[in-house]
């Protein structure tokens, strides 16, 4: 018996090692070519056209659409630096999404908002009940939608998808700061390559602690709190390398719900967001790959990683557990809806690559992760661990972690050099190697936890995430 | 120590051997970045006075382009950041200074590089250096095996101003190899109005239904009068695809000639394309005679929701007249009087699309 288990523990401990292994040499790879694709861009810097597409007439308009549920920390700054874009055609529908807070009467005081008789381009399925529609009489393109909530952010946008009159319909989350040339840098391949781009999303890079002055972060900065250092690690790797990568080889699954760019005529098409999907910015994109695929149309999805996105991060544990909670559920529904795409050869890149290393490593990882954990507590218990040869396999695994984090920090200094100081970019370095021991485990459980959430068919709840709004220059954005 | 465990231990120093080079890269980077930038910053502050000066056309000027002409080569990198802001006898200045400085011969070396970003930066960089003598190899570049280095020369196309480029831009817009509308659109726009002959021929005699209908939105966009028999012509045909079609409405809305109000409303009441249907409605609102807002008015009475929708809109822009035509309607119940609400309370406000571009 005690022979058997043996056998069982140290052939997980190595099963469990041997993926650890294989994920982060994958995750390496996927630094590298995106660090590749980053520095080709950036060699095109000052040739792109931007002036052009600026000037240009002919460039298709734009419906910024933001919802915001008790936003009022944030949405005037969100407001200012979407209605301050340097585009030449815009439109901004903010949806009220039933907040509790001032959020509605911040932007109502701001803009001078006046009730209208709202104009309808669409009939999305919306669950909540429209109370009023208003628009902006400081003569900014802005309308204001107030609804009731259905804790779903996707419902909020669908509202504001039937209000859109632009051919390009642009989702940005109101916690979230556009830099000034964002728009035109996300719309230009919908320009350059018009018969297959439909859709095209920028970095997401973290706000908290920048400096800010009315919607535009003057200073980025590194927050003092670890945990969200970490984040600014990880959406490095994930947001702007990995994704990076992932479009590079026509394989993005997810252009993120806090800044992502489509053609309006393909989403209206595919019914709007799943109100039932908690990864709505996912689902979005890979409902469009698989209804355009399906119809053998062009489907291409377009990452721009020179274009940014200032968002709010969780600064506590608690916060950050409940999110990747829902993204992990968010991530098992979306698998589970598209099943049939999984290995798919007719789906292309995104069938055959993009959605099985989803399923065996971001949906499944937190499974390994955790019975691996649990099986080398078991083998310590059992004194079937030799200290020596665990010590050094836990080695193996930090240091390629390590590895893989310093160099997404070195990608970032060699090419986009954001944070100028010596000690943010020290503190940086830090937090990728603090990442592994700790974070990456707690974080497992988290997404462990929202599978269990989607295997036992729990109904999807989309929670809301406190704000604390951003750190301004000069003087509050509603001042 | 087993095989196994020697690999582990090996695998680990390498990563970490890795790990610390990455880290002294890092530090070394970051040190000689701020250096790099400050040393740049300060050759910047010397030459930029040096570089307005020379654009002086007297004697100082010339004394001041003189001293340029050996200057450090991070001249380069101001002037062509300089470049595209300037017009004229400004640009044709430094321009001379950058060919002088044999910038301009490198960059057409580099047309033929391997690496597409080289070639397209190479385009640009010719396109605001305005050299009339690179525009045929401008041209034979916007058939290059790079979509984004296609674009790079038809930009810079538009940008040197040579008009003899508006034939080549105009047909490579049905290559296998094409460049899409809205760059080779945008380049025929920088080339001005000496260009409008070569668009009134894409109208009569197509390459492509791309060109012809891009050559519509242009001459609309350009309210050349001249084209309007062309543009009438376009409107009418029922063989003509849909969108030459409706691109030669919106273009006689543009000219805003009252002549074109029966061809419009002939297309707004007989056509079933609905994207033709809206393009006239739009027009007749910009035109906005007495004929054009009795004509939208009683569609508003009468279309289905989306042209209702269009013509209320149009309605909504097209002055007193039609709002106040539009007003009457608003007091109806139902989907006409909606519309009109609608169209009313949401018309454009002073901050409109021509406002963000010139500010």
């Amino acid at each position: 018996m005690r022979e058997a288990l043996t056998g069982f523990v140290t052939t997980l401990n190595w099963t469990v090692l041997g993926y650890v292994l294989v994920l982060d040499t994958s995750m390496l790879l996927l630094v590298l070519f995106g660090a590749r694709r980053v520095v080709t861009n950036l060699r095109w810097s000052g040739a792109e056209g931007l002036d052009r597409v600026f000037a240009s007439p002919l460039t298709p308009g734009v419906s910024v659409l933001v919802p915001a549920h008790d936003e009022e920390a944030g949405v005037l700054d969100t407001l200012a630096a979407v209605l301050s874009q340097r585009y030449p055609l815009l439109e901004v529908v903010l949806v009220d999404d039933g907040s509790t807070d001032r959020t509605f009467a911040l932007v109502a005081e701001r803009y001078g908002l006046t009730p209208v008789t709202p104009r309808w381009t669409a009939d999305t399925v919306v669950e909540g009940r429209v109370l009023s529609v208003h628009r902006a009489t400081t003569g900014d393109p802005l309308t204001v939608v107030r609804k009731t909530s259905v804790k779903r952010r996707s419902d909020a946008l669908n509202v504001a998808l039937n209000l859109a009159r632009h051919p390009l319909v642009c989702m940005v989350d109101a916690d979230s700061l556009l830099e000034p040339d964002a728009l035109l840098k996300v719309a230009r391949p919908f320009i350059e390559d018009p018969e297959h781009v439909v859709g095209s999303g920028g970095v997401i890079r973290t706000a908290n602690a920048a400096l800010t002055d009315r919607g535009a972060v003057l200073e980025p900065r590194l927050s003092r709190r670890w945990l969200v250092r970490i984040q600014a690690v990880e959406y490095l790797r994930s947001f702007l390398l990995g994704r990076t990568t992932w479009a590079d080889a026509d394989a993005l699954l997810i252009i993120s719900g806090a800044f992502g760019l489509f053609r309006r005529d393909a989403v209206v098409e595919v019914g709007g967001l799943d109100p039932r999907s908690l990864a709505e910015d996912a689902e979005l994109v890979v409902t469009l790959q698989e209804h355009l695929r399906r119809a053998g149309r062009p489907s291409r999805m377009v990452f721009v990683p020179e274009t940014v996105c200032w968002t709010e991060v969780p600064e506590t544990w608690s916060v950050l557990g409940r999110q990747r909670q829902r993204w992990s559920h968010g991530l098992a529904q979306l698998l589970w809806k598209h099943r049939r795409m999984v290995g798919n050869p007719r789906f292309g890149p995104v069938g055959l690559l993009a959605l099985p290393f989803f399923l065996l490593f971001e949906l499944l990882g937190p499974v390994v992760e955790v019975l691996g954990l649990v099986s080398v507590v078991v083998a310590a218990v059992l004194g079937l661990l030799d200290p020596g040869t665990a010590a050094l396999m836990v080695a193996v695994a930090l240091a390629l972690g390590v590895l893989v984090s310093t160099a997404v920090v070195a990608v970032e200094e060699f090419t986009f050099h954001r944070y100028r100081s010596g000690a943010d970019l020290r503190a940086l370095l830090l937090a990728g190697a603090v990442e592994n021991v700790g974070y990456r485990q707690l974080h497992a459980w988290f997404r462990l936890r929202g599978l269990l959430a989607a295997l036992t068919r729990r109904d999807p709840v989309w929670t809301a995430m406190p704000r604390t709004g951003f750190t301004t220059a000069v003087a509050p954005a509603e001042a | 120590m087993t095989t196994l465990t020697t690999a582990a231990l090996v695998a680990t120093l390498v990563l970490t051997g890795a790990v610390l080079l990455l880290l002294a890269a890092v530090a070394v980077e970051h040190a000689r970045r701020g250096r790099r930038l400050a040393r740049e910053e300060r050759r910047r502050a010397e030459l930029t006075p040096l570089v307005y000066a020379a654009l002086d056309d007297d004697e100082d000027g010339a004394a001041a382009l003189a001293r340029l002409e050996a200057a450090p080569a991070s001249l380069d990198d101001l002037v062509l950041d300089l470049l595209p802001q300037l017009r004229g006898a400004d640009r044709a200045a430094l321009g001379r200074l950058l060919a002088r400085r044999g910038v301009v011969t490198r960059a057409a070396a580099d047309l033929a590089a391997r690496a597409p970003w080289r070639r397209g930066r190479a385009a640009a960089l010719l396109g605001n250096a305005a050299d009339p003598g690179q525009t045929d190899a401008l041209t034979a570049l916007l058939a290059d095996r790079a979509p984004d280095v296609r674009c790079a020369a038809a930009r810079a196309l538009g940008k040197a101003g040579d008009v003899r480029a508006a034939g080549p831009l105009l047909r490579a817009l049905a290559r296998s190899r094409r460049v899409p509308a809205g760059v080779v659109g945008m380049a025929l726009l920088d080339l001005g109005t000496p260009v409008l002959p070569d668009l009134r021929a894409a109208v009569t005699d197509p390459p492509s239904p791309a060109a012809q209908a891009l050559a519509a939105d242009l001459l609309g966009l350009h309210g050349d009068v001249e084209a309007l028999p062309l543009l009438l012509g376009l409107v009418a045909d029922a063989r003509r695809p849909a969108a030459v079609r409706c691109s030669a409405a919106t273009a006689l809305g543009r000219v805003g000639v009252p002549t074109a109000t029966p061809a419009l409303g002939a297309a707004l009441a007989q056509t079933a394309v609905p994207a033709l249907r809206h393009a006239a409605a739009e027009a007749l609102g910009r035109i906005g005679d007495d004929d054009a807002i009795d004509l939208l008015a009683a569609t508003v009475a009468g279309g289905d929701d989306a042209v209702r929708a269009a013509c209320a809109d149009a309605l909504a822009g097209a002055g007193e007249e039609g709002r106040a035509r539009l007003a009457a309607h608003a007091w109806h119940s139902g989907r006409v009087g909606e519309a009109a609400r609608a169209a009313l309370s949401n018309r454009p406000r002073p901050r409109d699309a021509r406002v963000r571009r010139a500010a």
